[in-house]
């Protein structure tokens, strides 16, 4: 295989994995510190998509601007199914045994019905947003072309996952989500509201998705139906970079960009997907707390 | 009070082909109890491991592949074949289970997910293989032979009716002897808390290993009816993530690890969406998913053990004065 | 709430739910039509449309007077939901026939729900026009209430090879090699099955063999790879998200395709594709549908559904928007030859069609009758290529419209 060629499906897979690491990082970030398996994450993408679209379409406003819409929404959202629906499963923890299947499954029926309250209302068509520079491209030599609104994806999703990291480790906010994360009794006892860290905690794991779809509206198409297999690719990050882990989560993306890129030089794009899963599989069972995770 | 009630339901459900003539509502209850019978053989492992599968659709995608192709390419009557199918089920379920019963909780759940969703893909994107026309995303046609009872295909719904009736007897049979067995009082043991369990000298891979082959077979043998009686199995359908969600959501709305529990759950839940569907589908399509996804957080919300409870405490009172010992089960 | 309330108040609503059936319809002198269509899941798209034109057609005939053959009945139109589930098309079926008493049905779009309903429509002795479904499995089990007056699979193909064959006879220069890039569930890879057959025959070269993952989001790999082998021309299979990335990708990627990019339908069918993509991006691409797109510019009775039809969904006239239209006037001539409900008349009416002029005919083709099989071998569908923005109908020749001049072959990106 041209090396050449192998070196350009390596950068185009990073380009894309930077993006998938994003996605991800709200699912990281709620499981490390509530131990709840978003099951809905990947609806709550859909809205962060149709959010800057709707705005695109209506007003045209540049989607790149609807992230100061889409990213607080996308908060409040979050935050409210937080604290009406999820909430009380926690509360009645301390009663009886915890059921961890309970909320997971709570998720999954959350995601049910925002994908088909959705479908309802915008039907079932893709739709896409089609800005002048977003078909432009720089060139690297004769035959490596970077589109420049993935590029940009992928900047700012470096940049969001170093500022969310900063935010954790300096802020008061951030060093009461991790301590939460850490023990939860513990965190308690220090005098943290541990419901409100969670509301905030989800709220700002769908936030993130707000943000994200703003920046993936101007080359993906949106369509009520795309949530589950997002949220299944974010399991997959996640689990490879590590649970909890941030840097993990953009690492774990890259890992599967680049998977995915190189794989489909050499087999269908379809059998290629098969790895990224033996993958997961094998990092769950050799190496559970993934590349970067802390113990689980 | 529980045999009388038992003995009634009996009664109704075997006569029910002679008072239900018509094929559609025939077809409505083969339906219903098709899941109730799935649910129910998820839950033997589901239920009693407090392990959530969510890839049993791989299972019964196992048992109904296997039956149709020995059908096609041998002209073996799926009478057999079917048991064959959940052989094979069976020893990927154990296969499967082995390594991921180390997991816990969600990380279960994701690792079935996987598994079902590596042998959905590798199906759909086979051809053949080893001569064999496995016909990928497209799926496999059962030969029509008409009525043919030695080949299980029948003409009309009666027939699959009570076969469906007998499968799910069987279930919960095996489901009740289960829980009163030793090995019901392991997986008791074990799903409260593993870690003591094994402390205790509980071998619990080699409990859970058990349900899981039970579970698989069953679940296998499910697959192998699907295909007989719609006569057509592709991998999206019956390997596919929707599958085994419905079949999860029965149980845990049912009840887990009850006998009755995911029988009610199917009960419930299907002529729901066979409803919605009938009168407003045409209408406001994805209503019905809607409706399973309120349902879901309800009975999160309020009823996390299942549906089962509140009728048990129903009847439980009503036979207060009996002095009945609570039923095994939690 | 008190889990004992939300209990009973759960079985109250599922009670509830069975009066509506008895409380809905009223008898009037009517045909009733069943139809079993993908309205929600991944195909709803297609299924709406078709849903679409089929109300539309049936309209305009009751406006007219109902069917004289039946004394003035006006058509009703049963929909039914699959979900893009076979299961659930063969319960629909099933509810439909038994409950509705409908004397046929049409349906399903996709290809696995139409090869389920279909039997269940053969078991209960109804006949069945399919619509939009193109396995060929379909129309090759021996069924007789099985209609179909569309394209199997393997004439897609074939015609896309015929229309390349066709240019390179018009102009004297044409590809060698070819490259197939599709979707990688039934409907790609059945495709790329045909392909390979009819290409072997015509002396092709295939240097390209892809199939990729539905929901993939970027195509820079396949892209590479097409850049790297150079085939002369192009055939993919796309639906319509994919169909976006992609074709927004090789235009960012300026991808050269001497001979051009030949899609086979289905993304480059749907109206959102055409939205969400810049206009250059599509320039000189050939598009393969069942349906002669510009037909409502140049055949003025087709002008007033095109209208209503965009009224209903907000784009112009579809694919399938035409087939549902051209499904109920078909019915219409078969309910008015036959003169009955009775199912078998109807059956033998089917079996006897001979249209060759007229509303049901929306689809471009020049007739419509069926084999022993249930097959319409007259069935073609008709390829564009894309000037501005616009689909003009280039093949077959009998379908170009006069003066139209194909690209042949097609410019590259920098001499454009």
């Amino acid at each position: 295989m041209d090396p050449i060629f192998l070196g350009i499906s390596v950068v185009n897979g990073i380009v894309v994995g930077g993006l998938y690491g994003a996605i991800a990082i709200g699912l990281s970030l709620i499981f490390g510190v509530m131990r709840v398996i978003n099951f809905a994450h990947g609806s709550f993408l859909m809205v962060g998509l149709f959010i800057p679209y709707w705005l695109w379409q209506l007003f045209k406003i540049n989607p790149y601007v609807s992230v100061l819409v889409a990213a607080p929404a996308l908060f409040v959202l979050g935050y409210a199914i937080q604290a009406i629906l999820i909430a009380p499963l926690y509360k009645r923890e301390r009663a009886m045994v915890l059921e961890p299947i309970s909320a997971l499954m709570l998720t999954a029926g959350v995601g049910l019905i925002m994908d088909n309250v959705a479908f309802m209302i915008f039907g079932p068509d893709f739709r896409g947003v089609t800005l002048d520079f977003a078909s432009k491209a720089f060139w690297i030599g004769e035959t490596l072309n970077i589109n420049y609104t993935r590029f940009t994806a992928f900047l700012v999703s470096l940049a969001l996952t170093a500022l969310l990291s900063l935010f954790l480790v300096r802020t008061d906010l951030g060093r009461a989500i991790r301590s939460t994360a850490q023990n939860r009794d513990a965190a308690a006892l220090c005098g943290i509201n541990v419901m409100r860290i969670y509301n905030v905690t989800f709220g700002l794991g769908c936030a993130v998705l707000g943000v994200v779809g703003c920046l993936m509206i101007p080359f993906y198409p949106v369509s009520p139906s795309i949530g589950l297999a997002f949220g299944i690719r974010s399991f997959i990050t996640v689990v490879l970079g590590g649970i909890g882990s941030i840097p993990g989560c953009i690492l774990g993306g890259l890992v599967l960009g680049i998977v995915e890129s190189v794989a489909a030089q050499f087999v269908t794009a379809t059998s290629a997907s098969i790895f990224s899963f033996v993958i997961f599989i094998l990092v769950l069972f050799f190496r559970p707390t993934g590349l970067l995770g802390m113990k689980v | 009070m529980t045999l009388v009630a038992t003995s009634v339901a009996a009664v109704l459900f075997l006569a029910l082909p002679l008072a239900v003539t018509d094929e559609y509502y025939l077809h409505v209850f083969v339906g219903i109890l098709y899941f109730a019978y799935m649910a129910s053989a998820w839950n033997i492992v589901c239920g009693y491991t407090g392990q959530l599968s969510l890839g049993h659709s791989a299972l019964s995608g196992i048992g109904g592949y296997i039956s149709t192709l020995l059908l096609i390419n041998a002209g073996l009557t799926p009478w057999i074949g079917m048991f064959i199918g959940a052989v094979c089920a069976t020893g990927v379920g154990v296969l499967v289970g082995w390594p991921c019963f180390r997991l816990r909780g969600p990380y279960f759940a994701l690792t079935t997910i996987a598994f079902a969703e590596i042998l959905r893909i590798w199906t759909e994107n086979t051809e053949e293989i080893f001569g064999v026309e496995l016909r990928g995303a497209q799926g496999l046609s059962v030969p029509l032979k008409g009525h043919a009872p030695a080949l299980f295909q029948f003409d009309g719904k009666v027939p699959y009716y009570y076969i469906i009736i007998a499968m799910l007897v069987g279930v919960m049979a095996i489901t009740w002897w289960m829980e009163r067995s030793r090995m019901g009082f392991y997986l008791k043991a074990i799903r409260a808390d593993q870690d003591g369990a094994e402390a205790l000298g509980v071998n619990s891979t080699r409990y859970l290993l058990s349900a899981m082959a039970v579970s698989s077979f069953l679940t296998a043998l499910g697959g192998s009816y699907y295909a007989q009686y719609f006569r057509y199995i592709n991998p999206e359908r019956n390997m596919g993530l929707d599958l085994s969600i419905e079949l999860a959501l029965m149980g845990i709305v049912g009840g887990q690890g009850t006998v009755l529990g995911p029988v009610l759950g199917a009960f419930l839940l299907t002529p729901a969406g066979e409803i919605t569907r009938a009168t407003l589908g045409g209408k406001f399509p994805g209503l019905h998913l809607v409706i399973y996804g309120l349902v879901l957080i309800l009975a999160m919300l309020f009823l996390p053990k299942g549906l089962i409870q509140p009728i048990r405490r129903l009847l439980g009172r009503k036979s207060a004065a009996s002095r009945e010992s609570e039923p095994a089960a939690a | 709430m008190k889990p004992k309330t939300l209990f009973v108040s759960l079985i109250a609503i599922s009670l509830a739910l069975w009066t509506v059936p008895v409380l809905a319809g009223e008898k009037v002198a009517e045909v009733k039509l069943g139809s079993v269509l993908s309205l929600s899941g991944g195909a709803a798209n297609q299924g709406t449309q078709t849903k679409a034109g089929a109300i539309i057609a049936a309209d305009e005939i009751n406006a007219k007077g109902g069917i004289p053959a039946l004394g003035g009945a006006k058509i009703q139109l049963i929909f039914g939901d699959s979900q893009s589930k076979p299961d659930v098309g063969a319960s629909e079926t099933e509810r439909i026939i038994q409950r509705e008493n409908v004397p046929l049905m049409f349906g399903a779009y996709q290809s696995a729900v139409t090869t389920v309903t279909t039997e269940v429509a053969e078991r209960y002795k109804t006949p069945w026009l399919v619509t939009g479904s193109v396995a060929d499995i379909i129309t090759q089990r021996g069924f007789k209430y099985t209609f179909r007056p569309n394209n199997k699979a393997v004439y897609d193909a074939n015609e896309q090879l015929q229309a390349i064959k066709t240019l390179t006879q018009e102009t004297g220069k044409g590809p060698k090699s070819i490259g197939i890039l599709v979707e990688g569930t039934d409907w790609g890879k059945s495709h790329a099955a045909n392909l390979r057959k009819l290409a072997k025959d015509l002396n092709y070269e295939i240097v390209v063999d892809e199939a990729y993952s539905p929901g993939t989001v970027d195509f820079s790999a396949q892209i590479l790879k097409i850049k790297s082998r150079k085939p002369e021309a192009m055939v993919i299979a796309m639906y319509t998200p994919d169909h976006i990335v992609f074709t927004k990708q090789a235009y960012e990627g300026r991808l050269d395709v001497p001979f051009g990019i030949h899609s086979v339908g289905a993304g480059s069918e749907d109206p959102n594709f055409y939205k969400a993509v810049p206009v250059q991006a599509i320039e000189y691409m050939f598009v393969q549908e069942d349906f002669q797109i510009d037909i409502t510019e140049l055949v003025d009775w087709t002008k007033p559904v095109d209208k209503k039809f965009a009224e209903m969904l907000g784009y112009p006239l579809t694919s399938y928007g035409g087939q549902g239209y051209s499904a109920i006037y078909t019915i219409y001539d078969v309910l008015q030859r036959a003169g009955s409900l009775d199912k078998e008349k109807i059956r033998d009416a089917f079996a006897k069609t001979n249209i060759t002029s007229g509303p049901a005919l929306i689809m471009g083709w020049q007739k419509i009758a069926f084999d022993k099989d249930g097959q319409n071998v007259d069935a073609h569908g008709c390829i564009s290529q894309n000037f501005k923005g616009k689909r003009t109908t280039i093949w077959p020749v009998a379908n170009r419209p006069k003066g139209v001049k194909p690209v042949w072959p097609i410019p590259a990106w920098k001499d454009r």
